[in-house]
């Protein structure tokens, strides 16, 4: 498609026609330049963008497009490689004469990028980037629809100051820009509270040993510890805690929630938290569980991701600052100044949440929710627990360890014996009677069976 | 009233008991065929993915005494095999470097075949106690941390008793102490070799499944406990069987106490603090005796 209207886009300039004159029909596409890193190595994760583009696509044409005229997207390809982006973004706003500049992916590449269009005087709405450097420039035409890195610990923050209004906490973080920047502005936002900081402990990525750490901690005692870690390090810290009997609330950023991390961890990383813009968590909100069915119906077997998501509210945005924008007068200079002015004043409920813009153009009302590990049908995994109009569960205060233990070895289903056999879950053996005979056979199929009907799977006891 | 000291102590006393482990088998290695097999902590991985897969087979603590002895059979084995195939074809003409090579690729080659053939992806070994921990009032700790300490100190008391009573026990110490003396002696050295190096392997195996049920298991876990038990090595003084056991607890301990009471982000750097200190002040190690 991109490709046949890029050979008649040549064609026409070859021929030394001009392109609104051979299409000045009534129902000539609206073009929206399309920036993302559709090939190397994040080429996945921008196609998940692209798809969620397509989705906003379809439903804004099926509509009868905006103001009556189709939206139609060129996309122009970075390689998240900052000189192939300008290069792109130049051939998108020159030669394609897109009215506004959408999509973007990787940091770096926007940066520039976004420089670029400022300087051309065009709107552009980065969709995927977390530099807080791309809006903090003060660039007149210059918006984000996802949220910064500051941004993504934003939700912690506010359910730190009304829910859960610790005393004190600790920090226990990887020795990364990643743990010490995540530190600084929990440590702000923890001022701000009036918890107190008991004391700060790092760890090195791929240490195993947390044992002297987490003494430390049992000592102090914190309500929160702040928890920054990859995959293998949190579980191991998970399973290191309970060993030596420490209860706190933990809370990382959510990236270490992984399936390998679940399949260690088991049941002990229940009440575990961190923060996700997974759209399929969020199904209690209308317009995303919306998203997800429409996505799902256009794509059968594919799970939207936060990337689809963060697509479709991009270009839905767009569609909307241009429908506001009202009639094109064909001069686009002036209408690129028109769809920015319009995209100051947006204000949408869309798949990540609402949608508006702050003064520097990027959008404050978008951030993670907040998600705690549960056990529920005898499998870990994370439920949102706030924003209240997003949560899937309540909020779980984690129990001291032998309680809980004895639960899990001992508890109803759902929440005890099944938890311990389930296969995702740490698949931990229980001693049960008279092992070695004929009546440990019956034992376990009387096991499986329980396990079959409270846990709806077959356990691998 | 829990006491942080003592819950320092007994942390560094379960991974001090492991590190003797894995350094027990360097050592031996080190003292019979004067090899410094940089692949060591690899054996130990392997043993730690035996236990994966047999405890994935068969769940429970019969399946992980299974897999140790499991773990120990097949990387002791294996050492044979590379001991036969790999560093006796060299023994006689290579220098210290060679060796050195030969071991560091080997340690790069079963990082990426296991990488190849077990994933990226860490697991960790279900508890066959079910997670039941130990509430001491003084400290806590699991069952599981506190059986794996019991083994290895049972493992290395009995790799003393074999070593000190049994015959070909005590022809593996005659020849770390001279080999030329043990040859006239009618030992054969050739079979000394085999049997040290596979002894060294299973002692890696099985310290690699203790390490995997303390920790998790990945196809690059053999790079940490390949440098614990050469400063374990070193510290006990190279070769010292005795030396090693007695270091693996010390520099567990030092690690936990000085992580607790100095600094936590120099708790690694402790170890290499010694080795120097080490180097500098007492070559031969706090246990070591010197050769000439």
């Amino acid at each position: 498609m991109r490709k046949v209207s890029v050979a008649i886009l040549a064609l026409a300039l070859c021929l030394g026609l001009s392109l609104a004159a051979v299409s000045a029909g009534a129902a000539e596409p609206i073009k929206v330049g399309i920036l993302g890193p559709f090939t190397g190595s994040l080429a996945h994760n921008a196609s998940e963008m692209k798809k969620g583009m397509m989705l906003a696509l379809d439903q804004v044409n099926a509509k009868g497009g905006v103001n009556g005229r189709p939206l139609e997207l060129v996309f122009g390809d970075s390689s998240c490689k900052p000189a192939n982006g300008v290069a792109a973004a130049k051939k998108l706003l020159s030669r394609d004469k897109v009215l506004v500049l959408g999509g973007g992916y990787c940091s770096s590449v926007n940066i520039a990028t976004s420089e670029v269009a400022n300087a051309e005087k065009t709107p552009v709405v980065v969709a995927i980037a977390i530099s807080p450097t791309i809006t903090s420039r003060g660039l007149k035409y210059v918006f984000r629809t996802s949220p910064n890195s500051p941004m993504f610990l934003e939700g912690i923050n506010q359910w730190l100051a009304q829910v859960k209004k610790p005393k004190t906490v600790a920090f226990f973080m990887e020795n990364s820009d990643y743990g010490r920047d995540g530190q600084k502005i929990w440590e702000a936002q923890c001022k701000k509270i009036g918890a107190k900081v008991l004391s700060s402990f790092y760890f090195e990525i791929g240490d195993t040993d947390f044992t002297t750490q987490i003494s430390k901690l049992k000592k102090l005692n914190p309500d929160v510890t702040f928890n920054i870690a990859s995959t293998t390090e949190a579980a191991l810290i998970q399973k290191q805690a309970k060993e030596l009997n420490f209860v706190t609330q933990w809370i990382g950023v959510g990236g270490q929630f992984t399936q390998a991390y679940f399949k260690m961890t088991g049941p002990l990383s229940e009440f575990a938290m961190g923060s996700s813009l997974e759209p399929t968590k969020a199904m209690k909100d209308p317009v995303t569980a919306a998203f997800v069915t429409a996505y799902q119906k256009k794509y059968p077997g594919s799970r939207p991701g936060i990337f689809s998501s963060q697509g479709y509210d991009n270009l839905m945005v767009i569609a909307d600052a241009i429908k506001r924008a009202g009639k094109l007068t064909g001069d686009l200079a002036k209408d690129r100044d028109k769809v920015r002015d319009a995209l100051k004043t947006t204000d949408l409920k869309l798949s990540q949440g609402t949608i508006k813009f702050g003064p520097d153009g990027q959008v404050h009302t978008v951030f993670p929710s907040v998600v705690q590990v549960q056990l529920k049908n005898c499998q870990s995994d994370t439920y949102i627990i706030y924003p209240p109009e997003r949560a899937a569960a309540k909020y779980l205060v984690p129990p001291p360890w032998p309680p809980r233990l004895f639960m899990l070895r001992w508890g109803p289903p759902g929440r005890g014996r099944g938890a311990l056999t389930a296969p995702g879950g740490r698949g931990a053996p229980r001693p049960y009677p008279l092992r070695g005979t004929g009546a440990s056979f019956v034992f376990l199929l009387l096991v499986r069976t329980w396990n079959r009907f409270f846990c709806n799977k077959w356990s691998t006891a | 009233m829990e006491s942080l000291f003592l819950q320092q102590v007994v942390n560094g006393l379960i991974v001090g008991s492991v590190y003797s482990l894995i350094a027990v088998g360097l050592t031996m290695i080190f003292g019979v065929m004067r090899i410094s097999n940089f692949a060591h902590g690899d054996f130990s991985m392997l043993g730690a993915y035996v236990a994966v897969f047999i405890l994935a087979w068969l769940p429970g603590w019969l399946g992980w005494v299974g897999s140790l002895l499991a773990a120990a059979a097949g990387v002791g084995l294996l050492g044979i095999l590379i001991e036969r195939g790999l560093f006796r074809p060299l023994l006689t003409r290579w220098t210290d470097l060679d060796q050195i090579m030969v071991s560091i690729g080997l340690f790069i080659l079963l990082e990426n075949l296991a990488q190849l053939f077990f994933g990226a992806t860490p697991r960790m070994l279900p508890d066959p106690f079910g997670e039941a921990t130990l509430n001491l009032g003084l400290f806590s700790t699991s069952v599981m941390r506190l059986l794996c300490f019991i083994l290895a100190l049972v493992i290395i008391i009995l790799l003393q008793i074999y070593l000190n009573r049994a015959r070909m026990g005590v022809a593996i110490q005659a020849t770390a102490q001279n080999r030329k003396a043990a040859q006239l002696m009618g030992i054969n050295i050739n079979r000394v070799y085999s049997l040290t190096f596979a002894l060294g392997s299973a002692l890696a195996g099985l310290g690699g499944v203790l390490y995997g049920t303390l920790f998790a298991i990945y196809p690059t876990m053999g790079a940490m406990p390949t440098l614990k038990a050469f400063v374990v090595t070193i510290l006990g003084g190279m070769g010292n069987i005795r030396g090693a056991i007695f270091s693996g607890f010390i520099l567990g301990v030092a690690e936990t106490l000085g992580g607790s009471y100095i600094s936590m982000e120099y708790k690694h750097a402790i170890g290499f603090i010694i080795i120097i200190l080490v180097l500098l002040i007492i070559p031969h190690g706090l246990f070591g005796r010197s050769e000439e």
